[in-house]
């Protein structure tokens, strides 16, 4: 795929973000020929989509991508990886940057063979965030089966206790170095691509859907990871006051989003991603019923239409136009009932089910930590594209709210304006 | 749903709508959060979202001869949960307007309430009246005989008072007997075609029945407490309305009483009563309870951006104001005998009043009838709300 068939272009590529979008940033720009490095602030790639049980609308697995990603990243000699590091400094003009990247210790080294004996030893247990906390992991942990780079991670939260010296002394590789320290690297670049993306919107600030009060109220994100082979679960949907298998899921769409009060905007996914996630109920309780509230749903262009065409004539799966403006949990049960006005028949429907979705949408991730760089954003946060003053540029999700596919084109997009900037400079 | 039929949308009525307060009425994209949001929404065809839709359409017969606009309390509960910041409360409000003159006759009368321009022309009737009658048949002496202390009833003769008084209330009720007996057709007309109702007809008896089971829901002021938004109202609100109906009833003890005392063989007994008679203690509260109320709703409204209030809300709470703080100040002064400023007051105490009763079917406290109406109508119904 990327042998040394192009000659080496001169000038590189920061790219700022390890997920789908940065991953094709960098791939496309480094197999025509140029130096990328690629910095992630997480000790693994792959982002948020690393994160999915399956990508709509073909119900694929996204593991399978990124596997053919990580492998081009590995084979490709002009791709330098860096996790858990952060651009600290910008500074420079399009063409001639000079950046300070931070790069905090990840107290493993290349040594590791992924064993897990580190894991073994180590007694304290911390909350998995890449789970959204739905379990506890050890405080020395490999991020997820298939994590990019393969190597384990110390979390900085059991450094200086005996749990940090039990990882050491069970490392038969001598693969655990608690000497690391965080270190600043410098280097120059011609144009920087921003991959920040996003995050799923806080779901505990909407005081009227009850998330963080009653347990059966998830969000679509923790769906993806209780449905994951690789989640907490074991890929079972189960609720989580008492494990049952729910014969009933609401799914509350625009939960935050197209709120003047919470994010302004449609964060484009959360129709389809709610649609994806009754084939997964569908799929493991074929008597389940699903009740999905919107205000519109949106399913744009010809495949999306006709995956919810599918999703339409399914029998136990009802579309209620009419957005949930209130929950209340039964203190005995635990069961949810959400109440939306049904805009077609101008009723209200107090609907009781057993586990409730929230369709939280998307925040970019600037909105809760600047970018250090000479940027402008809109008035949601996501990064404007200045392509007159060029050299910096925001691809995917850190631009604006989109699926995968989108996100891709964009990305491939932000390549060869990057490509340009070091051309014409 | 499945019936379809031409919508013929009254474009004036959308635009008289976003001139009264609804501008942002436009801005609905039908998510129905509002008709939720509403404490005291009926789970049957819930509002306000469908009156949302209807005033964007500028379908203006299904909303003014709609009961759901007067079930509405205006808390404001919707607009500040409204994803849109349509402001669903403020377009309710609008709509309320709209129908209050709607249903009044003259039609010139209801322009003139809602114009700060005519405003002038409104204070001047009584004022021209009171003088020019007053003047012609000698009951309005400008230097009254203060030997025993101020007496109104030298200044300002008890004849002229209710001779005005009597023929606004006689005006005030046609009105309104007029504009309820195509207010109740229209509703009745409106709940059958939305089917909020299975009852065919509006039957007497029923319907007074179901007025009386809401009395008490409107004098404990049970849908104001639901609100969460706008809370504080309830106290306010409640002031006002129970120093009014104090007043109401101080006011006919003794219109009773003096045109009663006409009978006895010793001739009529006129005012001021003594301060220890307990009607008295009656009368004062309830005008302490006027004007600490009307101005907590002036703090109330003047502290809340988010709500639209213009000269239509303003014009009912400062005359509402006025007429405790004119009241009191009559009272006072004659007191402390003050006779001018006293007589001045007492003079403007009862333009007031006339202001009050006579354009009573013309301004926002129509709604005192139409909702009440309305709620009646609802109770009858059968809907729960």
């Amino acid at each position: 795929m990327t042998e040394e068939k192009t000659a080496s272009a001169s000038g590189s590529i920061l790219v700022v973000g390890g997920g789908i979008s940065g991953l094709t940033t960098t791939l496309e720009a480094a197999e025509v020929g140029y130096e990328v490095f690629l910095i992630e602030k997480n000790p693994y790639l792959g982002g948020r989509v690393a994160q999915l049980n399956q990508y709509f609308p073909k119900l694929c697995p996204p593991t399978c991508g990124l596997e053919i990603n990580f492998r081009r990243i590995k084979d490709n000699p002009r791709i330098h990886v860096m996790t858990l590091a952060e651009v600290e400094k910008v500074e420079g003009t399009p063409g001639n940057y000079n950046v300070a990247i931070k790069v905090s210790p990840r107290y493993v080294n290349e040594n590791c063979t992924c064993c897990g004996d580190c894991a073994e030893a180590c007694q304290t247990e911390i909350e998995s965030e890449f789970d959204f906390g739905m379990q506890k992991i050890k405080g020395a942990y490999l991020p997820f089966g298939m994590a990019f780079p393969a190597r384990f991670v110390i979390s900085s939260d059991i450094i200086g206790t005996e749990d940090a010296q039990r990882c050491k002394d069970a490392c038969k590789y001598d693969a655990v170095d608690l000497d690391m320290a965080p270190k600043t690297l410098n280097f120059n670049v011609g144009s920087i691509v921003w991959a920040t993306g996003w995050e799923p919107y806080d779901a505990s600030k909407i005081d009227s859907l009850g998330f963080g009060q009653h347990p059966n109220i998830i969000t679509n994100m923790m769906m993806e990871r209780l449905a994951a082979p690789n989640g907490p679960t074991k890929g079972k949907i189960i609720r989580p006051s008492d494990d049952k298998e729910p014969e009933s899921i609401a799914f509350v769409q625009c939960a935050g989003s197209r709120d003047e009060n919470y994010l302004p905007y449609c964060s484009y996914i959360c129709c389809m991603a709610s649609l994806k996630q009754a084939t997964y109920v569908r799929e493991r309780y074929p008597e389940a019923k699903i009740y999905v509230f919107y205000i519109d749903l949106r399913t744009p262009g010809y495949r999306y239409e006709r995956f919810y065409e599918t999703i339409k004539e399914d029998e136990n799966i009802f579309l209620i136009k009419g957005k949930v403006a209130e929950v209340s949990e039964d203190p005995s049960t635990k069961n949810i009932t959400v109440v939306a006005e049904n805009a077609v028949t101008g009723e209200k429907i107090h609907q009781t089910v057993e586990m409730v979705v929230l369709a939280t949408g998307m925040q970019p991730t600037t909105t809760t930590a600047k970018l250090p760089a000479d940027l402008k954003y809109n008035e949601d946060g996501f990064i404007l594209n200045d392509f007159d003053t060029g050299g910096m540029f925001a691809a995917g999700c850190a631009n604006k709210p989109a699926d995968v596919v989108s996100s891709n084109q964009n990305a491939t997009g932000m390549a060869l304006k990057a490509i340009q900037t070091l051309v014409n400079r | 749903m499945a019936d379809t039929y031409l919508i013929e949308p009254d474009l004036d009525f959308i635009k008289e709508v976003g001139a009264l307060g609804g501008e942002d009425l436009k801005k609905c994209y039908q998510c129905a959060t509002c008709s939720v949001a509403c404490a005291i929404s009926p789970d049957t065809k819930p509002f306000p979202r469908k009156e949302m839709i209807a005033a964007s359409w500028g379908l203006k017969d299904r909303l003014v001869g709609n009961s759901d606009i007067w079930l509405c309390h205006n808390c404001g509960d919707c607009s500040t949960r409204c994803p849109r910041e349509a402001k669903p409360g403020d377009v309710l409000a609008a709509v309320r307007e709209y129908a209050i003159s709607a249903y009044a006759r003259p039609k010139a009368l209801a322009r003139a309430l809602r114009d700060p321009k005519k405003l002038p022309i409104l204070v001047a009737i009584p004022v021209v009246l009171f003088l020019v009658i007053g003047t012609i048949t000698g009951l309005l002496d400008f230097t009254p005989d203060l030997s025993e202390g101020i007496k109104h009833y030298k200044f300002f003769s008890t004849w002229l008072v209710d001779m005005h008084m009597v023929a606004a209330a006689i005006f005030m009720i046609a009105v309104f007997a007029m504009g309820l007996k195509r207010f109740l057709g229209d509703i009745h007309q409106n709940a059958l075609q939305e089917g909020k109702t299975d009852k065919e007809k509006i039957e007497v008896v029923g319907f007074f029945v179901a007025l009386l089971k809401v009395i008490p829901t409107i004098l404990k002021h049970n849908k104001f407490s639901d609100c969460t938004e706008n809370k504080e109202r309830e106290i306010a609100h409640m002031l006002t309305i129970f120093g009014f109906i104090g007043l109401f009833i101080v006011t006919s003890i003794v219109f009773v009483f003096i045109w009663g005392s006409y009978l006895l063989p010793s001739g009529p007994i006129h005012g001021p009563w003594s301060m220890w008679n307990p009607i008295k203690w009656l009368a004062n509260a309830s005008g302490i309870a006027l004007i600490g109320g009307t101005v907590w709703l002036i703090i109330n409204r003047r502290s809340k951006k988010d709500q639209k209030s213009g000269y239509w809300d303003w014009y009912l709470i400062y005359l509402a104001f006025g007429l405790g703080v004119s009241g009191m100040g009559t009272e006072l002064t004659r007191i402390a005998g003050w006779a001018f400023i006293c007589y001045l007051l007492y003079f403007i105490h009862l333009v007031f009043v006339f202001c009050m009763i006579a354009y009573l079917p013309f301004s926002k406290l129509a709604h005192l009838v139409y909702r009440t109406v309305a709620m009646a109508y609802n109770e009858y119904a059968g809907r729960n709300f």
